[in-house]
């Protein structure tokens, strides 16, 4: 009875990270993501950790401002492998004319030999006793999200570090993407092992842009 | 996603080595292997964050901005808030009050700040956010003005955490709603329009900050709180909405530049007209009265 004790005990340590996983998940990126060398840069409070498993894709929208660069970069849990994909979209909500078709079934009316629409000796339509379908059309403008990719890691040899400096605000996208199947078989809700899943940290860092050269009024 | 995992520990595989355990006690336990198994993936997600106070007062210091103790809430008022949407909600706006006194180095102003908001974290059942170690932290750090920005983040980002940890998103966006309407608040009520172009720059950049909260709060509209200050945002949405795009001619690029340094350019930016800037000032005030009344 001791031993069982103490195997539950070993099986309840081994599962206690797993099941703390998501608050674990919570500093990832201010435990494991190296900061930059640069003493200029500062944490920036749009870096996130979240937990993943193998073949998961999520995203994360942040705002990058002019006048600043930063530094993105990517830390991960071993579990999750060595090649982690993370792409740079560009966002922003468009608006978009769009043309609905609506169709409905309505009652059909005999015409005469001319194409007119007959009458009867009360001056009513005359139902053929059919329908047919009708499609009206209407155009209305809707605000659509569009993406454009500007930069994907696995093209710069899965650098898991990105800076650059902003000239034009923008709202970026910065989609990870674990490699692998997470889970097993065919059914619906698929199980996923321990071991399919680890803690993906973005850690954000943001300075105002250096100005670069001789700045001053000389001679 | 986090909230619905419910882990399942597989003991089949180590059910044989309980059986064999329990049947000779003397043994020692051998390598037991455990697998651990979740019944439900994670789900992919979508976050969206929004930049703390402190990168907005940073940069409209640096700007030329000047600092006005006016625009910030009295620390007085404190006791007109009762009710817990208002508490969490004025919590937002003292924090980036708090951002705000500590970018300019206000020392004696952002003691009060971090006291006021010390006491609302225990109203709003936070408190667990200022941990010994921060508390410590702060406490050794108060005669160091250089460290005041620094102590600020520390608490906003253990804030988040805490939130986060906790599975208080809802409060979270409500916190940081509060706390960007304030931000927006102090900057668009500092600026000359006619002097502060980077500034005014950075306030019409707000719109795509904007969409990132709404989006945000738009994944907790069921709380009816959220759906109360989500509602008094997207008003001030559809005043940014008159903002147009200056096109540049060339599309949006990330890349190398002559000196080897990524860069991030052209595109559109937004361009803000005097009656734009008035309108958003207005609307910003209006919004911001009903928090602070």
């Amino acid at each position: 009875m001791k031993n069982i004790k103490n195997t539950l005990l070993i099986i309840s340590i081994f599962a206690m990270p797993f099941i703390a996983s998501a608050q674990y998940c919570n500093n990832f990126h201010t435990k494991y993501c190296p900061p930059s060398e640069n003493g200029m840069y500062s944490l920036n409070g749009q870096s996130k950790s979240a937990l993943f498993s193998k073949g998961q894709t999520s995203e994360l929208n942040v705002i990058v401002y002019k006048g600043q660069d930063y530094r993105i970069s990517l830390c991960f849990d071993e579990t999750l492998g060595s090649q982690i994909t993370y792409k740079v979209y560009e966002t922003k909500k468009v608006k978009v004319e769009k043309v609905i078709e609506t169709k409905t079934m309505e009652d059909e009316y005999q015409k005469d030999e001319n194409g007119e629409l007959a009458v009867d000796e009360w001056g009513e339509y005359i139902l053929t006793g059919n329908q047919v379908e009708v499609v009206s059309k209407e155009t209305v403008t809707v605000v659509e999200q569009q993406k454009n990719l500007l930069y994907d890691n696995s093209q710069d040899g899965f650098a898991t570090e990105l800076e650059f400096s902003v000239e034009t605000t923008r709202r970026l996208i910065i989609e990870v993407s674990i490699p692998g199947s997470g889970g097993s078989g065919n059914t619906k809700n698929k199980l996923i092992k321990s071991t399919d899943m680890g803690c993906v940290g973005i850690l954000v860092e943001h300075m105002t842009t250096p100005i670069q050269g001789f700045k001053g009024t000389g001679f | 996603m986090k909230r619905n995992l419910k882990y399942t520990i597989a003991i089949i595989a180590a059910f044989p080595m309980l059986m064999y355990t329990s049947c000779t006690e003397d043994k020692p336990i051998e390598d037991v292997e455990v697998e651990i198994v979740t019944d439900e993936k994670p789900l992919s997600e979508k976050f969206y964050q929004i930049p703390a106070p402190d990168e907005m007062f940073g940069f409209v210091k640096n700007s030329g901005l000047t600092y006005n103790k006016a625009l910030i809430n009295s620390p007085q008022k404190l006791t007109s808030y009762t009710s817990p949407l208002e508490q969490t909600m004025i919590f937002g706006v003292y924090s980036a009050d708090l951002a705000y006194t500590a970018a300019y180095e206000e020392f004696n102003e952002s003691i009060k700040y971090f006291a006021i908001i010390q006491k609302l974290a225990e109203n709003i059942g936070i408190s667990g956010a200022f941990n010994e170690e921060l508390m410590n932290n702060i406490k050794n750090n108060l005669d160091k003005p250089e460290q005041l920005l620094e102590n600020s983040n520390d608490s906003y980002f253990s804030v988040v955490d805490y939130l986060e940890q906790n599975e208080q998103g809802d409060k979270l966006g409500i916190i940081a709603a509060a706390g960007w309407l304030e931000t927006v608040y102090i900057v668009a009520n500092s600026i000359d329009y006619n002097k502060n172009e980077a500034a005014l720059q950075r306030l019409a950049d707000q719109k795509l900050t904007l969409d990132n909260l709404l989006m945000y709060l738009d994944k907790y509209n069921e709380n009816a709180d959220v759906k109360e200050i989500a509602t008094m945002l997207k008003e001030l949405e559809t005043t940014f909405e008159s903002i147009e795009e200056e096109t540049n001619s060339s599309g949006i690029t990330l890349k190398k530049k002559s000196e080897g340094k990524m860069v991030l350019g052209g595109g559109s930016s937004p361009k803000i007209s005097k009656e734009q800037f008035e309108a958003i000032k207005s609307k910003v005030n209006e919004l911001r009265t009903k928090i602070v009344k």
